[in-house]
């Protein structure tokens, strides 16, 4: 397979008809328009009762234009690459500006970037029958190890998706995506009590490197030991407390209670509780994070984002001080700043905003085991099912899966039910210890923002928070 | 077939045939169409800030090949891709593994479209006076309160959706509606704090809507309510969820009781049929077909015909709600439930009309975050945004609070239903009085 995409070849679609759509997308009184072309290819298969039930299958192409006139933006799509229906969609994106003299626009460059993963489907990559054997067999494992398994859930999904930009100052673009995941779930039964373990993992990465023993009983082990702490566990108590949280999927914090708030629209509009606090203090100084969507074959990375810009390593907080913003285009431009490739989509059907990509915190200089050690009374949180922030008034919650509670510097009883609830801009000033143990997550993370859902990484290492609120049972 | 638009008519034809050309392989072949058109256009800062122009296409194959199941979808209606479509599915169904629950549905089935549910409602809107009162709704907001100094801006957006549904078994339903909703978020600012919230207002039919005036002045009422949240200690009280909450609660209960939760035992209500659930004067009805209802629709995603059923019958649970796959491995009547229509809450009981009377002192949520409702153990806890009540009067607003129970206990601690029902979305419940609610504060 080539690297580059050619729609011209998937759609009969030319550079000169790309050319024309641009021109009419962008008339004088138009500042800027953009052409997203997209075609993707997905496939899921689902193990449950011991049987594969089910598998789908998905194809889904389309072109998204849109012109923007200062702070105001016409979109319309189209999910037919037909020239006639193209043309349609042109007028009614441009239909948001005043009518204006069409001047000839001219595509002229392809930019060059590093490809942070591989270009092949991962669908084709590995036959159906040891997709669907490999799930049996991880079935199989779970119920030989344990009699009081209820059930077992065993998915795996991938997907393929080709993307093209070109846009009114010349640029052409384009990026072949892979993406595939892994997901387990299993219930355990012990009297009247049931209680779940999840796990899972993934990345812009190929089938061979998830559908293979060591990965698949890796997550299939780390579900039945979910599932039988959570069987142990106890009511959680409500109110203040210190809270040690362990490194990789907890950094869902990071994306809640500060990523979102560091989003560029935001901040632009002046609605998160972060706008116009650059230069300050917003974290302990042991704090320093990042919005790196570079790193290679991550759920999170992009060689390019939607717009065609080449993605960054963006400083977001260093050492507490709060440095920049996450932006795209639109918003870039209106802040008179640069984007930082940040701009992305979930489809040709949807308008492009400043998104995460891989967001985490750098390692700091404790052991986990010396920062656990430091609290008499506390939690020791390890998991979380997700979260959520309103980044107007900064609060943001999330909800363990998995978490202890710890007495006298010691890791004890498992607790259950445990909410987290705090404000950004005061949480990450009272981190008082991070540990040098840096961890991304699996790869099996999911934002959503205005209804869009895109692919995410969070990543942190173990961190003590000297206070929060937390929720629970018992009184 | 009259109300079938040219579009539809037309793939209904080819599908009719792709259907007798897989009769003679013995395979059955089911497909889920829908196709969707409309706007979406944003005012911020009172001025227009985008217009978005929708126009969706969906089409689903679910194969059936001795009892071996595949599906597979497209967003292109060509020929070409239709075939394509279906072989993929065929494809896949070679390598799934046999269930015998598996099949078209072949009872109650759906066998002509509907011709009026009384939820299409099409308008043909000028963009300009759309434009105009969505602006409106915004300015209205800045309006009513100094204190508004903010917004994420006003939207409005209309669709209209068809769907259709034709399968081997001879079953074809196909039905239109319509949706138009308007909606304003604002932010309040005083010296100490900043706080949005919103209102929205959604209807089949636009006439229904409430005026940009209303939507806005409520959205603003909102937000500065919040403003000067305070800290509350840690207790354990009664609670007021407003509707909106209430109808997520009512909503993981039904989550509940579907037939994958049963099947698969991913639930705290395993062996509940015939169980007392909620109290004695609460039940719970189903009514699919309510005139400009969100949730109205004729048939599910199988076909099967939608009924007015009694879920909860004076507080005992009369049934599970089933589609016809977990219906057959469950070795129950299937109940139409491969989609959940109308819900509606009931009390033998008054509705108050001041709920914050009746409570007296307790606590009012008005906003849940977070993903800790646990439908398989029942465990409930997550974070929340709310008002302290004192002698039913509002005191302050409250943040950084948390709401924790089990959804058991909490169903059966309901002590009343409001008379303020939100008829907005497919639940319609007026706010739930729940007694004995675990609340985490700062002290």
């Amino acid at each position: 397979m080539k690297d580059q995409v050619s729609f011209s070849e998937l759609y009969d679609l030319t550079d000169s008809e790309l050319e024309n759509l641009i021109s009419m997308a962008c008339p004088k009184s138009v500042d800027f328009a953009d052409i997203y072309l997209e075609y993707s290819q997905s496939e899921s298969w689902s193990l449950e009762d011991g049987i594969v039930k089910s598998g789908s299958s998905n194809i889904d192409g389309g072109v998204g234009i849109r012109s923007i006139v200062g702070e105001r933006t016409g979109f319309a799509y189209s999910n037919s690459f037909d020239y006639e229906d193209l043309s349609k969609a042109a007028a009614m994106a441009k239909s948001i500006a005043k009518q204006g003299t069409e001047e000839k626009k001219k595509i002229q460059s392809i930019i060059g970037y590093k490809k942070l993963y591989e270009s092949e489907s991962p669908i084709d990559s590995m036959s159906e029958s040891i997709k669907v054997s490999f799930l049996k067999k991880i079935d199989k494992y779970v119920r030989s190890k344990d009699n009081r398994v209820e059930q077992v859930i065993v998915n795996i999904a991938a997907s393929h998706t080709s993307m093209m930009v070109v846009n009114s100052d010349g640029l052409k673009a384009s990026d072949l995506r892979p993406l595939v995941r892994f997901n387990i779930m299993v219930i355990l039964k012990k009297g009247e009590r049931r209680e779940r373990g999840n796990s899972g993992g993934g990345g812009r990465i190929s089938y061979k490197e998830i559908l293979n023993d060591d990965f698949g009983i890796k997550h299939a082990d780390e579900a039945l030991r979910q599932a039988n702490v959570n069987l142990d566990a106890v009511e959680a108590k409500a109110g203040m407390m210190t809270v040690v949280l362990g490194p990789g999927w907890p950094g869902v914090l990071l994306h809640e209670a500060i990523g979102h708030g560091l989003e560029g629209d935001f901040n632009r509009k002046k609605t998160s509780a972060f706008s116009g606090l650059i230069g300050e203090q917003v974290a302990s100084s042991q704090c320093t994070i990042v919005d790196d969507g570079t790193i290679e074959k991550r759920r999170g990375s992009l060689s390019i984002d939607d717009e065609g810009c080449i993605t960054e390593n963006t400083m977001l907080i260093e050492k507490g001080i709060l440095k920049g913003y996450m932006q795209d285009k639109l918003n870039a431009k209106l802040m008179k700043t640069n984007p930082t490739g940040n701009g992305r989509r979930e489809s040709y059907a949807h308008l492009p905003m400043p998104r995460m990509t891989n967001t985490f915190m750098l390692p700091g200089e404790y052991d986990q085991s010396e920062i656990i050690s430091s609290v008499d009374k506390g939690i020791f949180a390890v998991n979380f099912s997700g979260g959520q922030v309103d980044i107007t008034n900064g609060q943001f919650v999330f909800s363990a899966s998995e978490a202890y509670i710890i007495e006298k510097g010691k890791v004890t009883t498992p607790i259950k039910g445990m909410t987290l609830i705090g404000n950004g801009p005061e949480i990450l000033k009272k981190v008082s210890m991070v540990g040098n143990d840096l961890k991304l997550d699996d790869g099996v993370g999911t934002c959503g923002k205005d209804g869009q859902s895109v692919p995410v990484g969070v990543g942190q290492p173990s961190l003590k928070i000297d206070e929060i609120t937390v929720g629970g049972t018992e009184i | 077939m009259n109300n079938l638009s040219d579009r539809s008519r037309d793939v209904k034809l080819r599908i009719d045939k792709y259907i007798n050309d897989f009769k003679s392989k013995n395979i059955d072949l089911q497909f889920n169409v829908s196709i969707s058109d409309g706007f979406t256009v944003n005012c911020r800062s009172k001025e227009l800030e985008n217009i978005e122009y929708h126009n969706d296409v969906a089409l689903g194959v679910t194969v059936y090949n001795n009892q071996k199941k595949g599906t597979a979808s497209t967003n292109n209606l060509s020929d070409t891709s239709i075939i394509t479509t279906i072989n993929k599915a065929i494809d896949i169904s070679k390598n799934t593994q046999e269930d015998q629950c598996h099949g078209i549905a072949n009872e109650n089935c759906i066998q002509e479209a509907s011709e009026d549910l009384g939820i299409y409602y099409p308008v043909n809107m000028n963009i300009d006076e759309v434009i105009d009162m969505t602006r409106e709704c915004e300015i209205s907001a800045f309006d009513s309160d100094k204190r508004i100094v903010n917004s994420e801006g006003s939207s409005f957006s209309t669709s209209n959706n068809e769907n259709m549904i034709i399968n081997s078994n001879g079953t074809f339903g196909h039905y239109r509606s319509s949706d138009h909703s308007l909606s304003c978020i604002v932010i309040a600012q005083d010296k100490s704090s900043m706080e949005r919230d919103y209102w929205y207002t959604s209807a089949r039919d636009f006439q229904k809507l409430e005026s940009p005036d209303t939507v806005g002045k409520k959205a603003a009422k909102r937000a500065t309510s919040r403003l000067g949240a305070k800290a509350i200690s840690t207790r354990s009280c009664p609670v007021i969820f407003s509707p909106e909450m209430s109808t997520s609660i009512i909503g993981n209960f039904l989550t509940a009781i579907s037939g994958p939760a049963i099947y698969k035992k991913a639930s705290f209500l395993l062996d509940s049929i015939g169980k007392s659930i909620f109290p004695d004067y609460i039940s719970l009805k189903e009514e699919p077909l309510i005139k400009g209802g969100s949730g109205s629709r004729p048939f599910d995603s199988d076909g099967v015909i939608t009924k007015n059923k009694i879920i909860i019958n004076d507080g005992i649970l009369e049934t599970y709600l089933l589609d016809t796959y977990s219906s057959r491995k469950l070795n129950q009547k299937c109940t139409g439930n491969g989609v959940l229509t109308n819900i509606v809450i009931e009390s033998k009981n008054e509705y108050p009309q001041d709920i914050l009377k009746t409570m007296g002192n307790g606590i009012l949520i008005s906003e849940m975050m977070g993903s800790g409702a646990n439908t398989l153990t029942g465990d409930y806890s997550r974070g929340a945004f709310g008002y302290l009540i004192e002698n039913g009067k509002i005191i302050a607003p409250v943040t950084e609070i948390t709401v924790a129970s089990n959804l058991k206990d909490m169903l059966k601690n309901i002590i009343c239903i409001g008379d303020d029902f939100d008829h907005r979305g497919n639940i319609r419940t007026g706010s739930i009085l729940i007694d004995n609610i675990s609340i985490g504060g700062k002290s």
